[in-house]
């Protein structure tokens, strides 16, 4: 599979969220605002890469019967890693994002991909693989957060921007973000876990549209370059 | 069979002693610097609501849970509470500056995992948290949330969360007053 093809299945075609639907629990619960959202889809993208690339690593000497187990304590490994270095460095993020750091070890991407897909190849792959499966999940969370913010609080970019003094990036999470209406005119139910399923399930919803529709179009034009090819050699003869 | 076990058990025993062994390494460099970070944001909050130059713990042998620490400012001006209490989702850790005319001074919120909108408000840097946050200056153990009886004006749509914060600065100013 190529690089491309990894890139297209990773974001659109097998997205972890929208189409394999694993590891949705923390994106209801993180994407109230995109300091958050962006936190977690890049802790999630590195653990996810780091734990493709050992797992691809060492399958080929770990024996089947404990394979669930070592791929356990790999994670676990490196969602305490990751969980100290953002308390060391990023304490802002690691108190707003809280519980679902550690949680990240059950997060059933990580070890789906471990399961589908870095036991069966090699590193180059399995690293294509962790990367793009974690860019999905960025991009997913990063809608979510947008939708959520906008209709829920009237904003955008929570502690992640500030515009008091131009624009800027808090890496800190102090910014307030850019307030595009009255937060009280906000649909204060979008901000909550409720909202946050009518929000994933609209998503979800959405991308299988655009979806099947790419895919129709595909076998469209299949089909039409299949009746072309056919007519092309009666018309030589017809002449 | 007896052999397989044991190897099956010394494979993931080793592959679980390099993980804590990498694991126990990253720790000795960032322990340090998030203790540091700890005491800085707990000494922070603390000059946020009662600023003095150093401050001296205090032995609470009261039966109360929510409290978790309590320190008296040395030069005699009052006290500061560390507080743990329940909010509406979850525990809020709330630091509350008491006078020693048993007055609340000031409240601040260290952490929380209150909604977003709603409960968060009175965490919040904005003009309504700060609003909200300031209607404690001054008060005394008998505050209490508008609906029942009191003067504290509730965020809207967070009962819970701000009678939760007004029932435990009236708690911390009524042990202050056995201290004393």
């Amino acid at each position: 599979m190529s690089i491309k093809q990894q890139f297209r299945e990773g974001l659109f075609t097998n997205n972890p969220i929208t189409v394999q639907q694993i590891g949705m629990c923390a994106t209801m619960a993180i994407t109230t605002s995109l300091f958050n959202g962006i936190g977690m889809g890049i802790s999630v993208l590195i653990i996810l890469t780091c734990c493709n690339v050992v797992i691809a690593a060492i399958h080929k000497i770990i024996p089947n019967e404990i394979r669930l187990a070592i791929f356990v304590v790999v994670i676990a490994g490196f969602v305490t890693m990751v969980d100290l270095i953002l308390k060391a460095y990023i304490p802002a993020l690691s108190k707003s994002l809280g519980v679902f750091i550690p949680l990240i070890v059950v997060n059933c991407i990580i070890i789906g991909r471990a399961e589908a897909f870095s036991q069966k190849n090699s590193i180059g792959p399995s690293f294509w693989d962790g990367i793009f499966n974690g860019l999905g999940y960025t991009m997913i969370l990063f809608f979510m957060c947008v939708i959520r913010e906008f209709l829920g609080k009237g904003a955008f970019g929570g502690g992640l921007i500030d515009i008091s003094n131009g624009f800027r990036f808090t890496m800190d999470g102090t910014g307030a973000g850019i307030q595009i209406f009255n937060s009280d005119f906000g649909a204060k139910i979008l901000t909550s876990p409720v909202g946050g399923f009518i929000t994933l399930g609209t998503i979800i919803g959405a991308m299988q549209y655009f979806l099947k529709k790419s895919d129709d179009k595909k076998k469209r034009k299949a089909l039409e370059a299949a009746a072309a090819a056919e007519a092309a050699p009666v018309k030589e003869v017809a002449e | 069979m007896k052999n397989q076990t044991l190897r099956l058990s010394l494979i993931l025993l080793l592959v679980a002693a390099i993980t804590a062994g990498i694991l126990g390494v990253i720790n000795y460099f960032t322990a340090p610097i998030i203790a540091q970070r700890n005491l800085e944001s707990t000494m922070e909050s603390y000059a946020a609501v009662l600023p003095a130059d150093s401050y001296e713990d205090v032995e609470y042998t009261g039966d109360d849970p929510t409290i978790t620490k309590i320190c008296k400012a040395a030069d005699g001006s009052g006290w500061v509470f560390e507080t743990s209490f329940s909010g509406a989702q979850g525990m809020i850790n709330m630091v509350i500056g008491v006078s020693s005319e048993y007055k609340c001074i000031g409240i601040s919120i260290i952490s929380h995992s209150e909604t977003s909108g709603l409960g968060a408000v009175a965490a919040e840097q904005s003009e309504k948290g700060e609003a909200f946050r300031n209607q404690f200056i001054g008060v005394d153990e008998t505050a209490a949330l508008q609906k029942n009886g009191g003067d504290i004006v509730q965020i809207s749509g967070a009962t819970i969360t701000s009678n939760a914060i007004t029932t435990e600065v009236d708690l911390c100013i009524t042990v202050a007053k056995t201290l004393g």
